[in-house]
């Protein structure tokens, strides 16, 4: 009786898999058939939906993915190395005292939906992102004045001496467009009008399920060889690299490490390890803004050098991070490695439990009852830290697991809390926490990130919380911030950067982990012309200016054939296996129920 | 009677796990040159995940914590539910209407989204996990006693009790407990597995206890590294099956408990 319930309940399992493949297959099938002389399609796979087209309320990756596209900018960055190059606009002139500069634009330029784009888009965006302080404008704009000084010439005149400029990197919006929702509430603006001055413009987005950009015919560079780019998102990273191996999709962005590593051997697939200077960093509590309760040990240098000391990052980063990054112990600042200065030797926080242990002996944090946890000075509290760590992240348990095994071998205790990223915001903000582990992603630019660890970041209101999440900071690092934010000289600059993430990284208030990569991968049958930025190291998708797209062509013509020919084959392979599958739950039923005859 | 015999053999594991392998063995800080994502041979019984941490002995691991939810949860689970259906069933009334009105708000709230909710909401811990576990789950079992408890307290000798002067506790503890008390049991051996399926689901959306291992949690594990999509099987399988052979057992076990107590249930 049992054994027949169970063949049944088996062969359900197995046609119902079946089933399932033989329709992702079909799928498949339907979106790889092309007719020779229809649209050009790159489809591209993530994990992350738009959150708002609109340029004015969005702030994740995947929209400045779109409005990369969508908007061109003044000026350029190039692809290899972030130079400063002519985008929008041909030329630019500086004043003598370098707070005036003049651009002018290409002659004939068009936004997508055939308005003439001129220089009163460009000063209009520039004065209506200042005024109305737009999040992804604001950094940029906030000392800026500009005027159309004609149709094709802009003036832009800033009130501080500004290291960045002559860069003019935000999006430009059609005025035409958005005037009228500017009047009010900009912010509310949905934003699907699709008009731009990039190389592919917002054609439809469904939410949750992918978003569609066309070429743009009137792109100053010309139209893109490609017709069209779908962003398709997967609520799993396992299924987005089936799709990429089986050709439903051309690209993935942020595959599965584990995944990754595998894939790393296909020849048909290239696999992109891309740095942006992103990196994770183990924060201690430094408990400058007066808020919350963090442990009193890690006011002392010595006890956040002995925590340093204590974590291994070259197993972390072989371990956890599967070896996919750069070991850095570093700020990551910018995606450019030029800002990324070298630590003298005697300066380096290096795995040694024996120097760890000798810091704390020395300033006496003994244990002095023997349960293997130290206690503060005199005895009292113990080197009980609370852990927190972010449940979004796919390493946090492996860097959990590592890190407070190793602080348990130097006698300091841990207990680990995870929360989601909205949860530990608010514990960080309320300064709650002694150690928690998260992570950074920088601009071109240093001066957005420098400018979290000044004192001015440190949060003092819950209900508003600020950059400076681990509530440290000195006088000596803000007079070297405001020093580089105004210093026109660029290797002083670089300069005094490197003294400010030195300086940084003394304190050890951040113990920076690995600087991490996004892992990328693309088929090598489809386009060609793939660049990473900045060259070598950087992303060929989601970069900073994303100049992949307009550059990508498809190879051959024949390519879809071949598609459907594998698809075909794997069809049959499908079926045979079934009939085979059917088969053999036929016998199995056939046999047990002879079985039962037999008990019977 | 099989499947008492493996529920034995799974608690027997459980509780002696803790003599017979070392916690540490599977500390990722010590696991650091064992291979990763090893398939089962002789050294590793069921293989490694990719941090070389033997499958097995986090399976053996994992057995106690599951064991443990799942026995505290039910214990919870039924400790509230008696006392509800008890006073609900056997004082009437008012009470009654009260108690069950309040039962059956829990009965209709969905159960998982309530309990993700709560164990997101409340620290992560193994005691969140049974205290979510329970409170989402006493309703049913309420109902049950309480509709036991009214047909027992009709019973001639509940009146005759009455009659020579017996309290109410007396009549409670003396008359109505014994004759629910089979039910209870079998109520109790059903709810088990459902405890333990419920602290798996919580673990594999990442709701447990981070740094206790449960089957849940390995496969939440699991998942996180891909083993599905890189046929890493014996990182799955095994806690997969150890479930199912689990909640199986303690479903066939508490259907034939349930048969033995109650001969009305019993099959030609």
């Amino acid at each position: 009786m049992k054994g027949r319930s169970w063949g049944i309940a088996i062969a359900v399992a197995a046609l119902g898999a079946l089933i399932g493949t033989v329709q992702v297959t079909g799928s498949a099938t339907a979106s790889g058939a092309e007719a020779p002389g229809s649209t050009v399609t790159l489809t591209v796979g993530l994990q992350q939906d738009l959150d708002s087209p609109n340029v004015t309320a969005g702030y994740l990756v995947s929209s400045y993915e779109l409005w990369n596209l969508q908007y061109a900018t003044l000026t350029d960055k190039a692809a290899d190395d972030f130079a400063t190059i002519p985008g929008l606009a041909e030329e630019w002139t500086a004043s003598e005292d370098g707070l005036t500069y003049t651009y002018t634009r290409r002659d004939g330029l068009k936004w997508s939906d055939g308005e003439p784009l001129t220089a009163e888009d460009v000063a209009w965006t520039i004065n209506t992102s200042r005024d109305q302080e737009w999040i992804n404008h604001s950094a940029t704009t906030a000392n800026l004045t500009a005027t159309a000084l004609d149709d094709r010439t802009v003036e832009i005149t800033t009130s501080v001496p500004d290291p960045k400029l002559p860069i003019m990197d935000v999006y430009i919006l059609p005025k035409h467009i958005w005037e009228g929702p500017a009047a009010g509430d900009i912010t509310t603006y949905e934003a699907l009008d699709g008009v731009g001055s990039g190389p592919f413009t917002l054609q439809e987005w469904k939410p949750g399920q992918e978003w569609t950009m066309v070429a743009n015919p009137n792109y100053w560079k010309g139209r893109p060889a490609i017709d069209q780019v779908v962003f398709r998102l997967y609520t799993e990273g396992g299924a987005m690299v089936a799709a990429l191996e089986n050709g439903e999709i051309d690209a993935a962005h942020d595959v599965p490490a584990d995944l990754f590593v595998e894939m790393q051997g296909r020849d048909d697939i290239v696999t992109i390890a891309g740095e942006q200077g992103g990196f994770t960093e183990l924060a201690m509590n430094g408990m400058q803004g007066g808020l919350g309760d963090g442990h009193p040990a890690l006011l002392d240098l010595n006890v956040r050098h002995a925590v340093a000391h204590a974590i291994n990052r070259d197993e972390l980063f072989e371990r956890v991070a599967l070896s996919i990054g750069t070991q850095r112990d570093t700020l990551g600042v910018s995606a450019n490695t030029e800002w990324n200065p070298e630590i003298p030797e005697d300066q380096q926080l290096n795995y040694d439990p024996a120097a760890a242990n000798q810091l704390l002996d020395d300033g006496g944090y003994l244990d002095t009852d023997g349960d293997g946890v130290r206690e503060m000075p005199g005895g009292g509290q113990k080197l009980i830290f609370r852990y927190a760590e972010r449940s979004e992240s796919s390493q946090s348990a492996g860097i959990r697991e590592l890190v407070t095994g190793w602080l348990a071998e130097v006698g300091i205790s841990t207990e680990v809390s995870v929360y989601d990223d909205t949860q530990l915001t608010d514990v960080i903000a309320a300064g709650e926490y002694d150690i928690f582990v998260w992570g950074w992603t920088p601009f071109v630019d240093p001066d957005p990130l420098l400018s979290y660890f000044t004192c001015d970041q440190v949060t003092t209101d819950v209900e508003s919380p600020l950059y400076n999440d681990a509530n440290w900071c000195s006088d000596e690092y803000d007079a070297l911030y405001v020093e580089q934010n105004q210093e026109l000289d660029h290797a002083r600059r670089v300069d005094l950067v490197h003294q400010m993430i030195t300086l940084f990284h003394n304190e050890a208030t951040y113990v920076v982990l690995y600087h991490d990569a996004d892992t990328q991968a693309y088929r090598t049958d489809r386009f060609e012309g793939w660049l990473r930025q900045p060259a070598g190291v950087g992303p060929v998708l989601f970069s900073n200016t994303s100049p992949t797209y307009f550059n990508l062509r498809p190879i051959g013509a024949g390519s879809g054939g071949e598609d459907d020919d594998m698809s075909t084959g794997m069809l049959i392979l499908l079926i045979a296996g079934g009939v085979v599958v059917v088969g053999a739950i036929g016998y199995f039923i056939m046999r047990s129920r002879s079985r039962r005859d037999e008990k019977e | 009677m099989a499947s008492l015999v493996l529920l034995i053999g799974f608690v027997i594991l459980a509780i002696i796990t803790p003599w017979i392998t070392d916690r540490a063995d599977f500390n990722a800080i010590n696991t650091g040159d064992n291979p990763t994502n090893h398939p089962p041979d002789g050294d590793y019984l069921l293989g490694t995940d990719r941090y070389g941490r033997s499958v097995a002995l986090q399976l053996m691991w994992g057995a106690r914590v599951s064991l443990f939810v799942g026995f505290a949860a039910t214990v919870l689970t039924i400790v509230i539910g008696v006392l509800i259906g008890l006073t609900a069933g056997f004082f009437g009334g008012w009470i009654d209407s009260v108690l069950m009105r309040i039962t059956d708000w829990f009965l209709v709230i969905p159960f998982l989204p309530t309990a993700i909710v709560l164990a997101a909401v409340l620290e992560r811990s193994l005691w969140t996990i049974v205290m979510v576990i329970g409170i989402t789950s006493w309703p049913s079992s309420a109902r049950l006693i309480r509709s036991q408890v009214l047909s027992v307290r009709e019973r001639l000798y509940v009146d005759r009790a009455r009659a020579l002067g017996a309290g109410r506790l007396h009549i409670v503890g003396r008359h109505i407990l014994p004759n629910v008390t089979p039910l209870i049991l079998a109520s109790a051996t059903l709810a088990v597995p459902i405890s333990i399926l419920t602290e798996t689901t919580l673990s594999f959306l990442g709701l447990g206890d981070p740094t206790e291992i449960s089957w849940g949690g390995m496969l939440d594990q699991a998942q996180q590294s891909s083993a599905v999509t890189s046929g890493h099987w014996w990182y799955y399988l095994p806690p997969g099956v150890a479930i199912m052979l689990v909640v199986l057992a303690f479903t066939i076990f508490g259907r034939a408990l349930e048969e033995v107590l109650d001969p009305r249930l019993r099959k030609r």
